[in-house]
């Protein structure tokens, strides 16, 4: 079963388009699937022949499942079939590609089935092809780490941690691009809680900063759970010179530019009990805190156009969109910062799977330029870390990055004397001063904090 | 930021069957299917009365023999229930290679909705979405029906924005598969619109939502029957 849509689980089969026996030429429609009101018909990526239909019209199938059998020859149809109706948990883990998910090559020879086939490339070749050329990874679903022909595919880190930890890789079900076996999959499965993500900056979902908001204790449980793990990032051994990569490099550029802007810096403390309240509402959604804090400041940048504008030679340039960038940091060194474009007039839905599609494309490195390079603002999130203050430094082409800390119950005194506990979060705000003056500064944080702190359910739309 | 996407309008002054309309999305959706890369394009039109039935719609939501039909009835190959379009209808047929947005039927679904919402929006009036039941809703009111189908990402079909129709043919299905849960039209709330005024502002709302330049078609891009 196809994914239609990130935020597909099931999908419903109107109709097999093809019958079993029946010849099927690659590219042909098979069958149609509908989720929603959206129909999509559903093509065969290999010719040969639909051997057997394992759920027939009018069923529903979660997304990964198999469906049907196509196999190469006329002469093999009985055989699939035959093990078809016994079969089909044992192959359900074949059927991994998915409608976004899918490699735009031809799919890997026929990822075979794990189950006896009585001769070489018999059975799977699944019937979910994908339809062709489809991008890469909307949040793809779990797929099998070992269907890559049998080879494990896992990132660094995770290969390290799963020797650590005593977890094999092999039948683990990755949730990485194509299925790559990730750092937290495998403390997932070592049973260990999973820890901040290494692709750190509001990648994850972000939950910490509500964790730790709603836990007081919750930062400080992390650390020993992470502490199985290797416990700093480095790029080199001891002893060692290690050359920057590309990413490094440009990083460096943009860093060292940001000294020729006079930068001065604003900070502010947010109460955060009702944003962490419909956090808690949206989340099941596929909403991230990190979508909810970017529209909060695309929504108050658009009121507040001298805090979106940047220092040019000709003068004040003021951007005709708000586009709020979130800094990423990245596995192999480097960060980068994908844009929500046009974060203050997108919902807060299509945000969140505009933000998962964004973070998942960065990790593969398949950005195009305008998608890290046209932020108008950045955010900078190390809530997940349960970093109580930090400040950032200013990106050339922009006036202003946000610094945004962990929220943490904190003892508040009101004004009327009276004393209560309150979920708070410090956020610091870097500015040019060429553009951006105190006053702008602090009105903007006062607004951005009002809104948090008394209307976060505007967010939504 | 500010780079739009080239998208080719078709716009009918007359009322449109529903076989031709469908046709002309078939056309469209071939192109890009032939030519991914090539432009969008969007047909904007009012249908003669007809009802149309999704791929998997259910035969049982109609309120008469549907083998005597009082409309043409067709059955057509996009998601949903029974739908009734007519004069004082704006269809809007966005035939769009999604893998240019989003690549999520989902999605779509979302934008097309918000389609409708930031339109009314434009008349002062807060219309919604309600969850589980895809279209635009206005005080517990169905004003924009919404039903996509999609050949490789290739989508055809759309939405039908209410806006003076008659709502009589309404009554003899049940629209969607909702029984409980009424049609209306924009007219109820706005008295002075007509289908005719609100047709520019549809096309700008969604130009705006999904990152396009309408032009009109060049002549070897004109439709056959069109």
């Amino acid at each position: 079963m196809p994914a239609l849509s990130s935020t597909m689980t099931e999908g419903k089969i109107v109709e097999w388009l093809k019958q079993p026996g029946q010849r099927v030429e690659r590219g042909d429609s098979v069958l149609v699937v509908e989720s929603d009101k959206a129909d999509m018909d559903v093509e065969a990526f290999h010719g040969g022949f639909l051997a057997a239909v394992l759920m027939p019209a009018g069923g529903t199938a979660p997304v990964g499942e198999t469906i049907g059998l196509i196999v190469d020859s006329e002469a093999e149809i009985a055989t699939a079939a035959a093990q078809a109706p016994a079969a089909p948990a044992a192959q359900a883990p074949v059927a991994t590609a998915t409608a976004s998910s899918a490699p735009a090559s031809p799919a890997p020879a026929s990822p075979v089935a794990a189950s006896p086939a009585p001769s070489a490339q018999v059975v799977a070749a699944p019937v979910v092809a994908a339809p062709v050329v489809v991008p890469p990874a909307v949040a793809p679903a779990p797929a099998a780490a070992s269907s890559n022909g049998g080879r494990v595919v896992a990132s660094p880190r995770a290969k390290k941690l799963a020797s650590q930890l005593g977890v094999v890789l092999e039948g683990l079900r990755g949730s990485g691009p194509h299925g790559r076996i990730q750092a937290e999959d495998v403390l997932a499965a070592g049973g260990q809680p999973i820890s901040v993500p290494r692709v750190a900056e509001g990648s994850g979902p972000a939950v910490a900063a509500v964790a730790s908001a709603s836990n007081g204790a919750a930062a400080a449980a992390v650390a020993p759970a992470a502490s199985a793990a290797p416990l700093g990032q480095a790029f080199g051994r001891p002893g060692e010179t290690v050359a920057f990569n590309t990413l490094q490099q440009a990083v460096n550029r943009s860093m060292v530019a940001s000294l020729t802007a006079p930068c001065f810096r604003v900070g502010y403390t947010i109460t955060t009990d009702k944003l962490d309240a419909f956090y808690k509402k949206v989340k099941g959604k596929g909403v991230t805190m990190t979508a909810l804090l970017a529209k909060a400041v695309g929504v108050v940048l658009a009121r507040h156009p001298q805090v979106n504008a940047t220092t040019t030679d000709a003068g004040m340039l003021y951007p005709a969109a708000v586009n709020v960038a979130v800094a990423v940091a990245m596995e192999d060194g480097g960060l980068i910062t994908p844009v929500l474009a046009n974060t203050d007039s997108t919902d807060i839905y299509s945000l969140a799977r505009n933000w998962a599609d964004l973070v998942a494309r960065a990790r593969s490195k398949q950005l195009k330029p305008e998608e890290y390079s046209t932020g108008t603002f950045t955010l900078s999130n190390l809530g997940m870390f349960g970093v109580d203050r930090f400040d950032a430094i200013l990106p050339p082409g922009t006036g202003a990055i946000l610094a945004v800390a962990a929220s943490r119950p904190t003892v508040v005194a009101a004004k009327d004397g009276s004393i209560s506990v309150k979920n708070q979060m410090q956020v610091n705000l870097t500015c040019d001063h060429r553009t951006i003056y105190g006053a702008h500064a602090a009105a903007f944080l006062k607004d951005l904090a009002q809104l948090i702190e008394t209307a976060p359910e505007s967010l939504a739309f | 930021m500010g780079s739009q996407l080239d998208a080719i309008l078709f716009e009918s002054e007359r009322l449109v069957p529903f076989e031709r309309g469908w046709q002309a999305q078939r056309q469209l959706q071939q192109r890009l299917l032939l030519q991914p890369e090539g432009p969008d394009a969007v047909l904007l039109l009012q249908h003669e009365p007809c009802y149309t039935l999704g791929r998997g719609a259910d035969p049982s939501f109609l309120r008469f023999d549907h083998a005597n039909p009082p409309l043409p009835l067709h059955r057509i190959d996009r998601g949903g229930e029974v739908t009734h379009h007519c004069p004082g209808q704006l269809v809007l047929y966005p035939v769009l290679n999604l893998q240019r947005h989003g690549a999520d039927l989902h999605l779509y679904l979302r934008q097309l909705e918000q389609v409708g919402i930031d339109l009314l929006a434009e008349y002062g009036l807060a219309a919604e979405r309600l969850a589980g039941l895809t279209g635009v809703w206005l005080e517990g009111h169905k004003l924009a029906a919404i039903g996509v189908g999609a050949r490789r990402w290739i989508s055809q079909h759309g939405l039908a924005l209410n806006v003076d129709c008659d709502l009589a043919g309404f009554s003899q299905v049940v629209p969607c598969g909702l029984a409980d849960r009424p049609v209306g039209r924009l007219l109820d709330w706005r008295p002075q619109l007509s289908a005719a005024a609100v047709a520019p502002r549809l096309l700008a709302v969604f130009a705006d939502r999904f990152g396009l330049a309408l032009r009109a078609p060049e002549p070897q891009e004109q439709l056959q029957g069109w």
